[in-house]
């Protein structure tokens, strides 16, 4: 058990039951929210900021961020903890994981609040810097643990059939530990769309600024849509993360 | 301003809004320690019962916070009451799915030997098995406050206690001297006491495992 972040359930069962479930029931509660949301007499404010263009420019913002945040957090965690695995780069493992659990106990917002301060700058490259940084720890963790929890004995016996150190860690070490680095991509994920709803304190955009717009003007329906289309934005990527999880797996490991 | 004069001018505000916060995520800790564990208690020999309350549960910590403080500031208000409800729900996700895995990890011939010497039901599940699954729940409540710390200072959006207030105050006052100062202290101030929380989830750990099982 790892005392860190993860919103992975545990258990098999709930997991299938969440594959199952979870897109039907938010698909039904998003299509709801929406019907009763645009069903209702909307005054001006209500009108600007509840429509298709507005709702779907925001939402791919939100998305392109969560995306690209996903794509550098990969591209940097899975070589970087690979790296780390390698037998001369050991000794420096625990302190680059304990330097990274401090940086995960940090609040998000404050990251992001940080970085904005610091640069003086805002825009997309400014909100998804913190939130990848944020979103580095579970790939990073997941990618060593998943290594160093390949058996010995497999290492000793692809070398014994005459394989090289690099063939060893690409077709054993590595197939067997993408279990895990998808987990840790799920974890990932879930973390950068929720970090993504607060990149509009610094401009950054995404579904928060709904969220914001009704909360500041007092239009709880302009709150409520925001609120529940983050949510349901969410629990459809941790749904695509799951299934990425149960379909990308090693076939030999399922 | 130097980070320190401000620390140094503004201490008793900074040490009021850190003492708000730890206690703000220690008493939702231990709400959701009451509750995880009992709907742990009640599912946990059911696996059909298992999946459904992990499931659920981890679909909540999936929601971001924000988007969670959204939906309750319309039904709630704002300030103390949503802060705890959403603080409460996060922290259920790890405190059930450790107290399951910790009373699943009960071996039967244990409970067994309970009943035979003429144990009640809930002799066995106060006296053996709730004390046998005891450090597993601890991690679980270990790893919620880890998170709560952080999401705690989401929560002075909605006017929550704690941190999140020095934070979002550097954020308003951008440009000014102590902007840098204030969003530095907050992060920085939350950072030192998850650490502090969390040697005392070590320090709680060794006292409260039984003797028969401490490491």
């Amino acid at each position: 058990m790892t005392a860190t972040f993860s919103a992975d359930s545990g258990s098999r069962r709930a997991e299938r039951l969440r594959l199952l479930a979870q897109p039907i029931v938010v698909l039904v509660v998003l299509a709801g929210v929406l019907v009763w949301a645009f069903s209702r007499d909307l005054d001006d404010i209500e009108k600007r900021n509840l429509n298709a263009s507005t709702i779907l420019d925001l939402t791919w913002q939100h998305v392109k961020l969560t995306i690209t945040v996903a794509v550098i957090v990969v591209l940097v965690a899975v070589p970087l903890g690979v790296l780390l695995t390698r037998r001369w780069a050991r000794p420096a493992a625990p302190i680059v994981l304990a330097v990274a659990n401090i940086g995960q106990a940090a609040p998000s917002v404050g990251l992001l609040v940080l970085f904005f301060l610091f640069t003086g700058h805002i825009g997309f490259w400014i909100a998804v810097l913190p939130t990848a940084l944020y979103a580095l720890l579970p790939v990073l963790r997941n990618t060593m643990v998943g290594i160093s929890q390949v058996e010995p004995t497999l290492i000793e016996a692809g070398r014994g059939i005459g394989m090289s150190a690099t063939a060893v860690l690409r077709r054993i070490e590595f197939p067997l530990a993408v279990p895990y680095i998808l987990a840790g991509l799920r974890t990932a994920l879930v973390l950068a769309v929720g970090t993504a709803t607060l990149v509009f304190l610094i401009s950054g955009g995404g579904l928060g600024v709904l969220i914001d717009t009704g909360y500041k003007l007092n239009r709880p329906t302009i709150l409520v849509v925001g609120a529940v289309l983050t949510a349901s934005l969410a629990l459809l990527i941790d749904w695509l993360g799951g299934l990425a999880e149960a379909l990308l797996g090693p076939r030999g490991l399922r | 301003m130097s980070l320190w004069d401000y620390v140094g001018s503004r201490w008793q505000q900074l040490l009021l809004d850190s003492w708000m916060h730890v206690s703000a995520v220690v008493q939702c800790t231990i709400v959701a320690t009451a509750l995880g564990v009992l709907l742990g208690v009640a599912v946990y020999r059911s696996p059909l019962g298992s999946a459904l309350a992990t499931a659920l549960t981890s679909a909540i910590l999936t929601i971001p916070s924000f988007a969670l403080l959204g939906l309750l500031i319309p039904v709630l208000g704002l300030g103390v009451r949503p802060t705890v409800t959403a603080l409460v729900l996060y922290a259920l996700l790890p405190i059930v799915r450790n107290t399951i895995v910790g009373l699943s990890g009960v071996s039967p011939s244990v409970v067994d030997a309970a009943r035979g010497i003429g144990m009640s039901r809930f002799g066995v599940l106060s006296r053996v098995e709730l004390r046998l699954a005891w450090p597993a729940i601890l991690v679980g409540m270990r790893v919620s406050t880890q998170m709560l710390m952080g999401i705690a200072a989401i929560a002075a959006y909605a006017k929550g206690p704690g941190l999140g207030n020095v934070i979002f105050s550097g954020l308003s006052r951008v440009g000014s001297a102590n902007a840098v100062n204030m969003a530095l202290a907050g992060t920085v101030g939350v950072v030192v006491l998850a650490l502090v929380l969390d040697g005392c989830y070590v320090l709680l750990g060794r006292l409260t495992t039984s003797r028969g099982i401490r490491g």
